[in-house]
């Protein structure tokens, strides 16, 4: 068994989002559950939230996004860019509290106390660029958390899969020039999802031309169309790339019951898909490998889809 | 949706006793591919594309050695002697829509905008088109394509504009195509928000259906033609 964290605070669920929004306090509690009645529990290290200190967020935002985003909070408004991103008083605390949880989680398995781990944060990540919310996200997890690990843990070049059916358009414009971070998503078609972005011809600028791959699936697409983009896109694309480090941004809304998306992905696929990553993980990072949590919705399918991913990452 | 938004403002011009060379140089160093010739106060006599000026010249094989040699070749040849006298062209009040016909009807790649006493004001070239055609489609922001099945009666959009309004989403742009049934039309949606799922349930509930865009991935049967 290997020894996986998961990181969960009860203050994640404290960023209320409003009525009739998806992204709900009770995705946490869904995986929560499931990864309870699994009795999971005792097997993992549970991971307490920390707030993150102000030069990582700075190390991907813009100092003027930071405060304004403090001062939209702290006047009470409720929307921040775009009316998406509903908010409550505590939300700027939250999302400095994901942060912190996710670069404590990152010291863990980097100094050898776990080996690998999952990170039920709230709230998510990927749309947030350097100086906009977008998308339900306001700091960008996953990118401080590849900045921190190449700043504080020298590695050299991380590696992000995306595989939220959204494309992660904060993501890959923050490290679109960046040939040290390879970023990978695979997502419904820009054409009929959000954010609009991530399309096939999007491969990077600059110095990192070549180190952005997107494979766009289109609306019906399935398990055998996922499993065929990730064999002939993103396994050839890390055997060039050699990450020294993988980080995962998580989303279960591909999934076919969660109706924020037309892809139809089975529970099975996910399963297939995180022992794909556990073997990319072991061919490439000594079996290091965090996934943060970005979406997914559908509230009768987080439990299981979050108890397989947990049981997979603990499996030999 | 009037040219005079969508033009490019800077136009590189020439005069009608330039030289071949001096019209390619122009089009290298800005890298564009019209050239509007003018006369004194910048009155249209004709255009030249990239295309006339590479057909008025010889080779590029040859031409460094007539460049350099004699010169006097390619000197002689002016650009009164190929350019298009009289091209089409648009007024600052014609609208995007007209451009867009005009350019279609005419073939051509780059409509000289002109003020009404000729004069250059502008030039509104296929490039310009798609960056209105982005903007017009709203693609440019993040958003969510929804597609909706609706009766081919008056009042029928409006319903659903306004069932999505209720729910506070912006429209990026909303498209009406022609649906195979006879009886129908598609609406497509761009909306500016991830939020999709309630609004979706919404439209199911009202009764309307909601389109499987790869549904329209392969060709319909048509009704029109």
């Amino acid at each position: 068994m290997r020894r996986t964290g998961f990181l969960f605070d009860r203050r994640f669920l404290l960023h209320e989002t409003g009525p009739y929004h998806p992204e709900t306090p009770e995705r946490l509690d869904a995986i929560y559950k499931g990864i309870e009645e699994g009795g999971l529990f005792d097997k993992l290290t549970v991971i307490q939230a920390c707030r993150a200190d102000d030069a990582w967020i700075e190390s991907v935002h813009d100092k003027k996004y930071i405060d304004r985003f403090r001062d939209t909070c702290v006047a009470g408004r409720k929307v921040l860019d775009y009316p998406d991103n509903q908010m409550c008083g505590d939300t700027y605390d939250i999302a400095y509290l994901a942060v912190g949880g996710i670069l404590k989680t990152i010291d863990k398995v980097m100094d050898g106390t776990l080996d690998n781990a999952f990170c039920a944060v709230r709230p998510p990540g990927h749309h947030a660029e350097i100086d906009t919310a977008m998308g339900f996200c306001y700091f960008n997890n996953v990118a401080i958390a590849a900045r921190y690990l190449q700043q504080q843990w020298q590695i050299g070049r991380v590696g992000i899969v995306d595989f939220d059916v959204h494309h992660g358009n904060g993501t890959q414009h923050i490290f679109e020039k960046d040939a040290s971070v390879f970023y990978y998503s695979i997502h419904q078609h820009p054409s009929f999802a959000y954010p609009g972005t991530g399309r096939e011809f999007e491969t990077g600028s600059g110095k990192g031309h070549g180190f952005t791959k997107n494979s766009p699936a289109l609306p019906g697409h399935s398990d055998s169309d996922y499993q065929s983009l990730i064999e002939a896109d993103l396994l050839p694309a890390f055997e060039n790339f050699v990450p020294e480090m993988i980080l995962l941004s998580t989303g279960f809304d591909a999934h076919e019951d969660d109706d924020m998306s037309d892809i139809n992905l089975s529970t099975e696929w996910y399963s297939w898909m995180m022992e794909k990553m556990i073997e990319l993980a072991d061919k490439y990072s000594n079996g290091r490998l965090i996934s943060v949590l970005e979406g997914g919705y559908c509230l009768e399918r987080l439990p299981e889809l979050a108890r397989n991913h947990v049981t997979i990452l603990l499996q030999d | 949706m009037f040219v005079s938004r969508s033009m490019s403002r800077k136009v590189v011009t020439i005069y009608k006793d330039a030289t071949v060379v001096e019209a390619r140089e122009k089009l290298d160093k800005h890298h564009i591919r019209h050239l509007p010739v003018v006369e004194k106060d910048d009155i249209l006599i004709g255009i030249v594309t990239d295309r006339d000026v590479r057909s008025a010249m010889p080779s590029v094989h040859l031409q460094s050695g007539h460049l350099n040699g004699d010169g006097n070749v390619l000197a002689d040849i002016k650009v009164k002697d190929f350019m298009t006298i009289a091209p089409a062209v648009v007024t600052l009040s014609d609208t995007i829509q007209d451009a867009l016909l005009l350019l279609q009807e005419k073939r051509v790649g780059a409509l000289p905008v002109v003020d009404k006493q000729g004069r250059v004001k502008g030039i509104l070239s296929v490039r310009d088109l798609m960056r209105t055609f982005i903007q017009v489609l709203g693609i440019g922001e993040p958003g969510t394509l929804v597609g909706v099945v609706v009766e081919e009666k008056v009042g029928q959009l409006k319903k659903v504009v306004d069932a999505i309004t209720e729910e506070e989403i912006s429209f990026g742009s909303v498209l009406v195509a022609k649906h195979w049934d006879k009886n129908k039309r598609a609406v497509f949606a761009y909306l500016l928000t991830l939020n999709i799922s309630a609004v979706k349930r919404k439209l199911a509930k009202l009764g309307y259906e909601l389109i499987d865009p790869m549904d329209w991935a392969i060709e319909q049967p048509s009704n029109s033609d």
